[in-house]
């Protein structure tokens, strides 16, 4: 098994749309600097479109590449459970990966900062980080691995990546126009990646509804399903059942964490000003906030 | 003969890719601003269509039968057609609905990206009967990068923006550019135009 993962990890890590994301992610990690943004919702998500939906796009064509030789592998003496861990293994490099995106980001711009976090303590900051930067690194691959054990068509992954990134984007837009609507506060979280905060305007930052640290969970329970529904392929008998319990139980969970991330957080969303208490949008004496 | 040829396009990938296109573009109409974020992922999504066209999983016969290259690529080509259909009737619904978009320039750009998919489609079939896979993710890159990164969306814009141009050559440029660029390498790739021009 260890062996195994070693050699798809090898593979991964020479995979040229891993090798592409990881060239941009440090690009872009390098156009980072301190006092360069208003807001850390502008810089934050790179790492996570790269190495995450890149990561992604190259976890789901290596593991289609092995279906060519389905026929061979059945005969050996791994279980296509081992592979699939095997497979899932890999998705510790971009997981490490972004780890260091998180350590280079926190170290141009500090957890204690100012406004940049919106009105978060430095907890759920960190928490807003961990969720932009670095869970999505993880989730990224574990998603293409599972939609290649069950999906045959080839371009799955390059769409998968486009409506996700079209999902996000269209439903962040929306939701900064209905900031107090609850309707859009579960549609936002009803995905693998969102923003916490936005400027529109100079030295100001909208602090939006939810709790991040419950975000997190909701992530790594998409991330765990993902994992079980990729080993549920091939599985029989008594270890398909013990799969589909287990998956019952990682959706519940999952679905828990969502209801507690729509529930925490603010009551209302709230703007930030420089050296100011954060007061809730709408209420604002500066003319840029609605 | 051109019927045998178009028999063998995936057609499944290509009005497969084609619908989910269409149903992403259809979404950015129905909220305010919708647009300018969804119809450029649609045409990312047709680009990934029109590189599945000239797919032939069957290649190693067909690459030595006495039909040319250049005639097999014709044909296939007129597969694009559904792309490009698909993504007409979005520049067409958004321009009669009047969302604010500068509608030419865009109806360029959809031009552009599905001639980019097919091109990349056509450079990489010199290389593997199934191109494909990675072609679509190679044109999808192309498009969606500038929006990621603003030191290339400087430089590169396969979509035009609405309001004050930040700088930088315009879409239409981009294009006119990047389409002879596209031209050419449909018939560098092409080996019977490739001879002609040879002395």
């Amino acid at each position: 098994m260890t062996a195994l993962a070693g050699r798809e990890t090898r593979r991964y890590v020479r995979n040229p749309v891993f090798l592409a994301a990881v060239v941009f992610t440090a690009l872009a990690v390098k156009s980072w600097h301190a006092n360069a943004v208003q807001e850390i919702g502008t810089i934050s998500p790179y790492p996570a479109i790269f190495l995450g939906g890149f990561g992604m796009i190259a976890a789901f064509w290596l593991t289609q590449s092995t279906r060519r030789s389905a026929e061979a592998l059945d005969v050996a003496p791994t279980t296509p459970q081992a592979r699939t861990a095997a497979l899932c293994a890999v998705a510790i490099v971009p997981f490490v990966l972004g780890w260091l995106s998180f350590g280079m980001f926190v170290r141009i711009q500090p957890l204690d900062g100012i406004w940049r976090y919106g009105a978060f303590s430095s907890s759920d900051r960190m928490a807003v980080l961990v969720s932009q930067i670095v869970v999505p690194t993880l989730g990224g691959p574990l998603l293409g691995i599972a939609l290649a054990r069950w999906v045959r068509f080839p371009g799955t992954a390059i769409v998968a990546f486009l409506l996700l990134y079209g999902w996000v984007s269209l439903i962040t837009i929306l939701a900064w126009n209905h900031a107090n609507s609850v309707l859009f506060v579960m549609l936002r979280f009803f995905a693998p990646f969102t923003f916490f905060t936005l400027t529109d305007g100079p030295d100001n930052v909208d602090t939006w509804r939810g709790s991040p640290w419950f975000f997190v969970g909701w992530q790594l329970g998409l991330c765990a399903v993902a994992v079980i529904v990729a080993l549920l392929r091939g599985a029989g008998g008594r270890r398909q059942r013990r799969l589909i319990r287990v998956l019952v139980a990682a959706a519940a969970v999952t679905a828990l964490m969502y209801a507690l991330t729509v529930a925490g957080g603010w009551n209302h969303p709230v703007v930030s000003h420089l050296g100011q208490a954060p007061v809730p949008i709408g209420h604002s004496p500066h003319p840029t906030n609605r | 003969m051109a019927a045998v040829l178009l028999r063998a396009v995936p057609w499944p990938a290509v009005s497969g890719i084609t619908a989910v296109a269409l149903v992403t573009g259809a979404g950015g109409f129905a909220w305010p601003g919708g647009a300018q974020i969804l119809l450029p992922i649609a045409f990312a999504l047709l680009a990934g269509a029109a590189a599945f066209v000239l797919d032939e999983p069957a290649s190693a016969v067909v690459d030595v039968t006495p039909t040319g290259r250049a005639r097999r690529t014709a044909v296939r080509a007129l597969a694009l057609l559904v792309p490009l259909g698909a993504g007409t009737a979005l520049v067409l619904a958004g321009a009669l609905r009047a969302v604010k978009l500068p509608w030419p320039a865009v109806g360029l750009a959809l031009a552009g990206s599905v001639l980019l998919g097919f091109a990349i489609a056509c450079v990489a079939r010199r290389y593997s009967g199934e191109p494909g896979t990675q072609a679509s993710a190679a044109a999808a890159f192309v498009l969606i990068i500038p929006g990621f990164l603003p030191f290339v969306a400087q430089w590169v814009r396969p979509f035009p923006v609405t309001g004050p141009h930040p700088g930088g050559p315009s879409s239409t440029t981009f294009w006119s550019i990047a389409g002879c660029v596209c031209l050419a390498a449909i018939a560098a790739s092409v080996p019977e135009l490739r001879r002609r021009r040879s002395p």
